[in-house]
């Protein structure tokens, strides 16, 4: 059943805020169960391009395809293939988003907040859902929280549960966009956790984050982007050890060594 | 709900204030009950008319024009009558009822007491129909209130739309009522209307009925302050929505939820508690304004109260009308504020 | 610099606007008619106390037509009580001031704010404690209108009973028709408004079904609109007379218009003037 190569794939996908350009043609494949890390210097677009892959950001240029499946193609600010609604609805839900700050719903209860997409957008029965957003929450440690109301929780708190209501919705890929920059640093560790555990299960995961300790734990791939291109590419020893790119050099300097 | 009639009825577990506010409310309300209980009867007060005025009534029996007016208004514990003829030789005796006993009213406390009870009868719009007096202002309000948020919601989301075919003839609406008086909407709606159109506000209703004419009125004040305060919302609400975080619509778009789902279940939940403050003062607003449909012969607490002191030459009138917008608004300051609390739960 | 010709300019347009307004309140106070008097007597203006030398000056709610109205200018006063009052103050060689007032309370402003009040003020006993009133100019009845079309025939107050009627509040019209409800007289659903116009404009939309009103008004509605409305009922046997009030104190003043207003009538300028607003009897 799974008949394509790559489970993400983006061909030429570029942006521009009219002169500025914020991504210059990317081309990325990413495999199943792989686990991508994305670093660089702020401003460089790496937050931009995982929003593009889930259409919070428009991109003006480029492919990308889901599961093999074209999901969008635009050039010059304009779509060029129509995808039909229900295609990309449904190649959109293939991927889970973490947000830096955690976006929960506030006036929902920490169950309610997991249980809503699945019930609204899949319309599934409510009380397995339920049962679910309980299994969930037992995994990232939360059950005693199911009826607290967000503002309740700590910041850490608040990105499992996020963490959990994406997972609700079942996708193949999660995408987590800074999910502990918000964080106080001991609140850090059981985000972190959560995701090692995710990224051992198979899950797959594309990862904009400064924890480069994360990084050199799980993630099979690490790209460095600086300017809107992906500077360099390659598996983490590589990328650490033996860094080629001057800019990558002196990132990692001045981050390995504060 | 359930848990406050429940606490309510907890007497053991009663708060010590919750206890003497009780206390005091029904105190109060059994000496009212006693009061009106020995209050004298309409009967009683209507035989304390002077021979003279007897004489002048038992000759109006037969008349076909008859000259003397019997006033008897009653409120709760007090009541008040007034026998009086006009034309040239006017003759007028008040009393007020009072716990078993009859007093003059002519002068000194018992006419103060006796105005302060026939001008707050007016007022309240006792003995007249509901489109009177104070039953009139509530119920305009109210209901202007309730369309005016629901109209106004409606416009809001037509007018942060991404489509201009929407979006533009709501903005134009907003505009539209906002940018001019709520008076010289009503003189339109109310007399420009009927006059191009050819019809009557009073036709809604039975021919029979001889109500019908503010019946109509009613309407077309209705629909006046309704649409009014529909633009007023309208700019609250967007405001309101406006004001929530962009990362809601973000999480929202990434779980998959359609826009209509977004506003429904994310966005407009929260924004309410935003809505609430804006609205209570409209509707504060708009109690106030109620008094504009004078001009299409309702009459309001405000009218009245200016009718009795333009037909008495009395400047108390205003201490009753003071007092009963004073416990209007203090009633709907707290329903809001309950409806504000009940949406701030998560906070 | 710069800014002392902004300040400059600022002042100049300040000047403008107040020159402007006070061209606004600047009464015209010589559009007298020129009337029919045919001997030009002198009165005797000997202990008359006027609040300006020289000037009449007339409080009065302009707009009741046909007594006191706006022409189409919106600032020239016109109507019966002008050409009444500017007669009487050409006559004692005085000029016109008229004040617009409200007429809530236009009582109050007498030897304040104006000499005396021409407004269609009814001569009544009560007022008569307060005030000194000129002889009547002109005589006033209740009328009832009906819209044209209406078959029903009104011969008395007392056959509005049923019906819903629109008059104008805090007049006599409605003292009258309120204790004919308030006595139980009749039952009848009074439809009070500010203005005149209000009810005619209900009687046009169907609202009400008759309006209650002055007579001296109703002929000038009728003269207006002939094929609108129908004079259903003129109540004859309550008349009521319009007249000047003057300050109480002001005894003098009393006394030349009344002497004014006799050769106004001798000399048929009023009959005239009646003629010229209410149409011919």
């Amino acid at each position: 059943m799974d008949n394509y190569e790559y489970i993400l794939e983006t061909e030429h996908v570029s942006k521009n805020f009219g002169n500025l350009v914020v991504l210059k043609d990317i081309n990325l494949k990413v495999k199943k169960g792989e686990v991508i890390c994305i670093i660089g210097p702020s401003g460089a677009g790496k937050s931009t391009y995982l929003r593009s892959l889930n259409q919070l950001e428009k991109i003006t240029s480029g492919k990308i395809f889901i599961k093999g499946d074209l999901f969008l193609h635009r050039e010059k600010d304009h779509t060029v293939e129509r995808i039909d609604k229900q295609t990309q609805q449904k190649l959109l839900l293939e991927m889970g988003m973490c947000f830096q700050r955690f976006n929960l719903f506030p006036h929902k209860t920490v169950l309610e907040n997991i249980c809503l997409a699945p019930v609204e957008v899949k319309h599934e029965d409510k009380e397995t859902v339920k049962q679910e957003a309980m299994e969930l929450l037992q995994k990232v440690g939360l059950a005693d929280k199911a009826n607290e109301y967000p503002n309740r929780l700590s910041g850490g708190q608040q990105q499992r549960v996020a963490i959990a209501r994406a997972l609700a919705m079942k996708p193949e890929i999660m995408l987590f966009d800074e999910p502990t920059s918000a964080l106080d640093p001991e609140l850090v560790g059981d985000v972190l956790q959560v995701m090692k555990d995710l990224a051992l299960e198979g899950m797959t995961m594309l990862v904009v984050t400064h924890e480069m300790g994360f990084a050199k734990e799980v993630a099979d791939r690490v790209l460095f982007m600086a300017d809107g291109i992906i500077a360099e590419e390659g598996t983490l020893d590589r990328i650490f050890n033996h860094p080629e790119n001057p800019r990558t050099q002196s990132f990692l300097k001045s981050v390995l060594n504060v | 709900m359930k848990s406050f009639f429940k606490n309510l009825f907890d007497v053991k577990n009663w708060k010590k204030k919750t206890k003497i506010t009780w206390i005091v409310v029904l105190c109060v309300l059994a000496v009212c009950c006693v009061l009106s209980a020995i209050k004298p009867s309409e009967a009683d007060m209507k035989l304390q008319a002077s021979e003279q005025m007897q004489k002048l009534i038992q000759a109006d029996e037969n008349s076909t024009r008859k000259h003397v007016t019997v006033t008897y208004n009653s409120l709760i514990i007090v009541n008040y009558c007034s026998f009086s003829t006009s034309g040239a030789s006017e003759i007028n005796e008040k009393y007020v009822g009072f716990a078993g006993q009859v007093f003059h009213a002519d002068e000194g406390v018992g006419k103060f007491v006796g105005q302060m009870v026939n001008y707050t009868y007016r007022m309240l719009g006792c003995g007249e129909n509901i489109l009177h007096g104070a039953k009139l202002t509530l119920l305009l309000t109210t209901l202007t209130t309730l369309i005016g948020v629901i109209l106004g919601t409606l416009l809001a989301l037509g007018k942060i739309s991404r489509n201009k075919l929407l979006s533009k003839p709501c903005s134009a609406y907003i505009f539209f009522f906002r940018g001019t008086p709520l008076l010289i909407q009503l003189f339109v709606i109310y007399y420009s209307l009927p006059a191009i159109f050819g019809f009557a506000w009073r036709d809604l209703f039975d021919a029979a009925d001889n109500q019908a004419v503010y019946k109509g009125a009613f309407i077309a004040a209705l629909i006046a302050y309704g649409l009014n305060s529909g633009a007023y919302c309208a700019e609250i609400v967007r405001a309101a929505i406006q004001s929530i975080d962009k990362g809601q619509h973000e999480a929202a778009k990434a779980l998959g939820l359609s826009y209509g789902k977004t506003m429904r279940l994310v966005i407009i939940p929260q924004s309410v508690r935003r809505m609430v403050p804006p609205i209570c003062n409209e509707f504060i607003m708009m109690l106030k304004d109620a008094s504009l449909v004078f001009a299409i012969s309702l009459m309001d607490i405000t009218t009245i109260s200016k009718n009795i002191m333009t037909s008495e030459i009395s400047y108390i009138v205003f201490l009753p009308a003071l007092i009963i917008y004073l416990i209007i608004t203090a009633f709907f300051t707290w329903i809001f504020n309950a409806v504000e609390k009940k949406f701030s739960l998560y906070e | 610099m710069k800014k002392f010709k902004r300040i400059l300019a600022l002042i100049g347009v300040m000047t403008l606007i107040a020159a402007l307004f006070a061209g606004c309140g600047k009464e015209n106070s010589d559009n007298s008619n020129s009337g029919a008097a045919s001997s030009e007597k002198t009165y005797d203006l000997t202990g008359v106390k006027l609040l300006n030398d020289g000037v009449l000056c007339v409080g009065e709610e302009v707009g009741y037509p046909p007594f006191e109205d706006f022409a189409e200018d919106g600032t020239t006063p016109i109507g019966f009580d002008v050409d009444i009052i500017n007669e009487i103050a050409r006559r004692l060689g005085l000029k016109v001031n008229i004040i617009n007032t409200s007429f809530d309370g236009i009582f109050a402003g007498i030897g304040n704010n104006y000499d005396v009040v021409c407004s269609a003020c009814t001569i009544t006993d009560k007022r008569k404690q307060s005030m000194l009133f000129s002889t009547p100019y002109i005589s006033n009845y209740q009328a009832v209108i009906l819209k044209a079309g209406d078959t029903r025939t009104i011969s008395s107050f007392n056959d509005l009973d049923g019906m819903t009627i629109a008059l104008q509040k805090e007049t006599t019209s409605d003292e009258l028709i309120s204790d004919y409800k308030s006595t139980g007289t009749i039952d009848i659903e009074i439809v009070a408004n500010e203005k005149v116009l209000s009810c005619f404009t209900q009687l046009d939309n169907g609202e009400v079904d008759a309006v209650v009103v002055d007579s001296t008004v109703a002929d000038g509605y009728l003269a207006k609109n002939p094929d609108k409305y129908i004079y259903a009922y003129k109540d004859e046997a309550e008349a009521e007379s319009f007249g000047i009030a003057i300050g109480k104190e002001n005894e003098a003043l009393k006394k030349v218009i009344d002497e004014v207003l006799a050769d106004m009538e001798a000399d048929g300028f009023i009959k005239e003037t009646l003629e010229y607003w209410f149409g011919a009897e």
